[in-house]
């Protein structure tokens, strides 16, 4: 489903020239920790099929506001959400919505690779089998084809029965990719998932993420600003809790329209 | 002449970096070990009492308790394996112990399946359910539970579980089945509280990993925290079967204290640590009598040190 939206947004394009329709339109979100004022009145539009980046110094909001597109945030108990979120028709902070199924199509990559305890195919069809997945087939397939998705295949394919614990810090976290991958969502979002990765790793990442971007629509936090502007269709400038600059990355990084902005993305502050 | 005593004056007299500790003689140089050799003595000394009342505990049972076998020439194997069991000299003695280790076994597992359900079923509940509510009101609770005497446990059992079982099952009420019950239920906060403490060690990243590919969290708990928690629950159990199988009192209040083999959960029955605490009394140091008791201890002790054996490589495996 699409949302016309009526600021000129809408008209931009990616990289390739190539217009992507709007999948998820933010609207006048405002999220509260208890009484710290977290983020403040955001209003943005995440393409489909196109990687946006949410860039901004520590403590900015970006992250809290992240985890509040699958409503991760709903296990703090004292996070507070308002506004809209739209996808595919609904308001994803609507109180009435099922997190579970909504969790199912928005998956979610985090800062610390935590795969489960668990074997390396065990990790990729749990999400199948929480959903319901007998069929061992299926699950077999979805297996191989995620690992290969994620570019782990050759690297595992003799050792699925191990712990997944015993791989690399990045291996870790490109299984953690596949797991998202599982259930076909058609978002995920990423939270810093390089950060706690050497330079090999992150560039692995970084490459896995843009092959993805065709058939996913992908949502990063990046403390890195050099990250966003390699990868990253639509960049967002968050600071102090507010969004201050949303455009196109080539657009932001090149000329931006506010000062904060141009501080920020010129090494002067964060 | 008076220029240099004033220079020397204001010179600290060892050297000019001399310290505020060195002014005030608190340190005298880079050589005194005094302070670490007065800590480390205390820390050594009470590592090496433990040691040496480990080892002679250890000896000292195991001396005594083979005496049946070496001095008073009792079978091994029959005395492990025999049913038969009698002290009364006259009459007669016979030493078969194979009851009353069936009986401490038995005792043993069967409070730990009684006590595992509701303990983990409790934990879950403390530590996933009511996080807040279980850590600052049902925690402390079960701490207490923990230190109760086990004679009060046994007190309960001879006045509650005792009469029930005579009116529901016939016989005296005293059986293997009450016994294991009060043992069972003295456990309950024991394993319930070590089990919530393994709980919460699970990161909560593993949580939120689950709730992100759309887990409830009933499924949260069951598929994710439970086995990442696997190991420390089973430690949990047998920690609480330990506890168990050394109970003397508790059991010796409710089980009925026969020397005859039980036939059934429901016939009264006697444990290793019951016979011991029962007959020592009438025993004089040196007799056979006394010695066959002190084999019962080292058979305890024995059992004690392959449970605690279990628990160190549950550790060892949690940790590879």
């Amino acid at each position: 489903m699409m949302i016309q939206l009526d600021t000129n947004i809408a008209n931009f394009t990616n990289d390739k020239g190539e217009e992507t329709p709007v999948q998820i339109e933010v609207k006048d979100v405002n999220i509260f920790y208890g009484s710290n004022h977290a983020v403040k009145d955001v209003n943005m539009p995440i393409h489909e099929k196109s990687i946006t980046a949410l860039i901004g110094p520590s403590g900015c909001g970006k992250s809290t506001f992240i985890r509040t597109i699958n409503r991760m945030n709903d296990l703090i108990p004292i996070a507070r959400c308002e506004g809209n979120i739209l996808y595919r028709d609904n308001n994803i902070l609507n109180p009435k919505i099922d997190v579970v199924q909504l969790r199912k199509e928005i998956g979610m990559v985090f800062q610390q690779p935590n795969p489960f305890p668990k074997s390396i195919s065990e990790n990729i069809q749990l999400p199948l089998k929480f959903a319901g997945m007998r069929n061992k087939k299926i699950l077999k397939e979805t297996t191989e084809n995620c690992l290969k998705e994620v570019g782990l295949w050759d690297e595992v394919k003799d050792r699925l029965d191990h712990s997944a614990t015993g791989l690399s810090g990045g291996q870790q976290q490109r299984l953690c990719i596949a797991r998202a991958l599982a259930l076909k969502p058609s978002v995920i979002l990423l939270d810093e998932p390089t950060s706690a990765l050497d330079p090999v790793s992150t560039s692995k990442i970084e490459e896995l993420l843009l092959r993805l971007k065709k058939d996913y629509t992908i949502v990063i936090v990046t403390h890195n600003m050099q990250q966003a502007a390699r990868i990253a269709d639509y960049t967002a400038f968050f600071y102090q809790g507010e969004l201050v600059e949303f455009g196109l990355t080539r657009n932001l990084f090149t000329h931006p329209e506010k000062k904060s902005t141009a501080d920020y993305i010129s090494g002067r502050f964060g | 002449m008076k220029i240099d005593k004033a220079v020397i004056a204001q010179t600290p007299e060892s050297s000019p970096k001399s310290s505020l500790l060195r002014e005030k003689g608190l340190m005298k140089g880079f050589i005194d070990h005094y302070s670490e050799t007065r800590g480390k003595t205390i820390i050594y000394s009470s590592a090496l009492l433990m040691i040496i009342a480990v080892v002679a505990i250890t000896l000292f049972l195991t001396v005594q308790g083979l005496r049946s076998f070496f001095v008073d020439h009792i079978n091994f194997w029959s005395f492990i394996t025999g049913t038969k069991w009698s002290l009364d000299q006259t009459n007669g003695a016979s030493y078969g112990a194979f009851p009353f280790i069936f009986g401490s076994l038995s005792v043993t597992l069967l409070a730990a399946v009684f006590a595992t359900p509701v303990a983990v079923g409790c934990a879950l509940f403390m530590a996933e359910i009511a996080k807040k509510w279980g850590q600052r009101v049902l925690q402390p609770i079960i701490e207490i539970l923990v230190g109760i005497p086990s004679v009060v446990y046994g007190l309960i059992g001879l006045s509650v579980i005792v009469p029930f079982m005579r009116v529901h099952f016939g016989g005296s009420g005293f059986n293997l089945l009450a016994g294991s019950l009060v043992v069972g239920i003295m456990i309950l906060p024991t394993v319930a509280s070590i089990a919530a403490d393994s709980l919460r060690a699970v990161p909560d990243s593993l949580r939120e990993a689950s709730f992100a590919i759309g887990g409830t969290k009933w499924q949260t708990i069951w598929r994710v925290v439970i086995p990442a928690a696997g190991s420390s629950i089973v430690t949990a159990i047998i920690l609480g079967m330990s506890r168990a199988f050394g109970e003397a009192l508790a059991v010796q209040m409710v089980i009925g204290n026969t020397f005859q083999m039980p036939h059934s959960i429901f016939a009264p029955a006697a444990t290793l640590t019951t016979v011991i605490t029962g007959s020592m009394g009438d025993t004089t140091t040196g007799s056979v009598s006394n010695d066959v008791l002190w084999s019962l201890g080292l058979i305890l002790l024995v059992i004690s040190y392959i449970f605690i054996l279990i628990i160190r490589m549950l550790a060892k495996r949690r940790n590879a």
